[in-house]
């Protein structure tokens, strides 16, 4: 796990509201390139929000993010933010792969046929190489034999390593993860961590919003702990699990792990 | 007074099967073009320009709100007092057309909005503009949710060009009219009529049930 200095997500300052709720209250964050980053928290705390905004799933009202370097999504003109076209916005994306906590697998295509959907049609790959990166990811994530099969002859567990091959098939800068083992059943979470610590081996910058307390401590560079719309602390795994400076980290490390 | 009278059904059958005729070629033509209309009138309705959005709104209650009988009487006999002269045919297939469209224009509305959120933010994930994830990701599965109801406004629209006998295309009702003030056998006539309707409707509606289950059947391949 090597640690870079260069930036590969930052952001600053975002503030998010649903309605009268304020969900992200002034987020400053920056995660590196190579970087692994857990965010832990009740569910609520704005770690879903915080990583559909850095995808612009969400539009945040304040705040700027910035992707390899490149502000992302909109300009501040003359103190006032004017949106960047839907095709810069698209093109933005297109860097960050994302992997939800539903799969959203299109279930019109087989598995190879998802993976290739976008390389074909937002990078203009030819069909035939974009076919074999697809089945080279595809043996990647343990799921050779399963390129031919719809969403619907696959388990949870099959189908969010095929949503994560699908993600990785952009070439992607950075994954967000967004509670992809929270809808499987417990058995079938172990196939798709082990995927996901293949993938910081092979050095990926990940932001993984997660409720897996042992994978976090396992493979994290920094485990980030969120409460109310807010990062109430952050640090190493092992000072985050070891020794928790704050009471609100505390009790909600003692409520998760004594289940 | 014999009821059914099996000499006249065959000396007439030649101009009914005319007309029936008529009435098949009318359905043929106008289907294909609602589809398409109204798929253009669907997607503007969910355009993010207001004005798209309320021209359609009007246009989808307005037809709505009318019966199809007015609405090709208006097109047929009222366009010609604005200069519009449209011969029988064409003002049969506009108005047809035009009501149709509002109502399957609904159809797939609830069609593409019944595709889950998750299926829109997957696409825009990967970096899809929203014209592309409607044609390569929503579309095809809101394709599978429409298929049923609008094989059911065929058989609709099928029965429905009836109505057109009002403008004086002769499909197969206003033939029958023709015919039965001649001869006044309006029992055999219309008994003849009724027949071939029910013959080509009742194995379109049987084609649209087997549509429907194999729809439901999901995204897995028949296999064997």
């Amino acid at each position: 796990m090597s640690m870079t200095g260069a930036p590969m997500i930052e952001i600053e300052g975002l503030h998010k509201h649903f309605g009268a709720q304020h969900v992200l209250r002034g987020i400053d964050l920056s995660v590196s390139v190579g970087e692994v980053v857990c965010i832990i928290g009740p569910s609520g705390s704005g770690k879903s929000t915080l990583l559909r905004c850095i995808n612009h799933l969400e539009t945040a009202e304040r705040g700027r993010i910035r992707i390899d370097g490149q502000l992302a999504y909109r300009e501040e003109v003359g103190g006032a933010f004017r949106a960047h076209t839907n095709r810069a916005i698209s093109a933005v994306r297109a860097q960050v792969g994302m992997v939800f906590q539903h799969f959203n697998l299109f279930p019109h295509l087989t598995a190879i046929g998802n993976v290739v959907e976008a390389p074909i049609h937002v990078l203009h790959k030819p069909k035939g190489e974009a076919r074999r990166r697809g089945l080279e990811l595809l043996a990647q994530v343990g799921l050779a034999d399963k390129a031919e099969a719809y969403p619907e002859e696959l388990s949870g567990g099959q189908q969010q390593r095929v949503a994560i091959a699908r993600a990785l098939a952009m070439d992607p800068k950075a994954m967000l993860f967004d509670e992809v083992t929270s809808a499987l059943d417990p058995e079938l979470v172990a196939e798709v961590l082990t995927v996901m610590r293949d993938l910081v081996q092979r050095g990926m910058t990940m932001l993984v919003v997660t409720h897996e307390m042992n994978f976090a401590r396992q493979v994290a560079n920094r485990v980030i702990f969120m409460d109310h719309g807010a990062i109430v602390e952050q640090n190493t795994p092992e000072r985050i699990f070891g020794a928790p400076q704050e009471k609100r980290t505390r009790d909600f490390l003692r409520t998760v792990l004594e289940r | 007074m014999e009821l059914f009278n099996l000499e006249i059904a065959v000396n007439n059958l030649g101009p009914l099967l005319a007309g029936l005729q008529m009435t098949v070629l009318l359905t043929l033509v106008v289907f294909p073009l609602s589809l398409v209309f109204a798929l253009m009138v669907a997607l503007a309705g969910m355009s993010r320009f207001a004005v798209l959005r309320w021209l359609v709104k009007s246009y989808v209650e307005v037809i709505r709100g009318t019966p199809l009988l007015l609405q090709l009487v208006y097109v047929y006999y009222v366009l010609p007092e604005a200069g519009v002269r449209l011969d029988s045919f064409t003002a049969g297939v506009i108005a047809l057309t035009l009501n149709y469209s509002a109502y399957m224009s609904e159809v797939y509305r609830s069609g593409i909005q019944a595709i889950a959120r998750g299926q829109h933010d997957a696409a825009a994930a990967l970096g899809m503009t929203h014209g592309l994830a409607m044609r390569r990701i929503i579309l095809p599965q809101a394709i599978r949710i429409v298929v049923p109801p609008l094989g059911n406004y065929f058989i609709g629209l099928f029965k429905d060009t009836a109505l057109c006998s009002v403008v004086s295309i002769q499909e197969v009702i206003f033939t029958a009219q023709i015919l039965a003030s001649r001869n006044f056998q309006y029992f055999t006539l219309y008994t003849v009529v009724g027949i071939m309707y029910f013959a080509v409707s009742f194995p379109a509606a049987r084609l649209v049930g087997y549509l429907e289950r194999v729809m439901r059947r999901g995204y897995r391949r028949r296999r064997g």
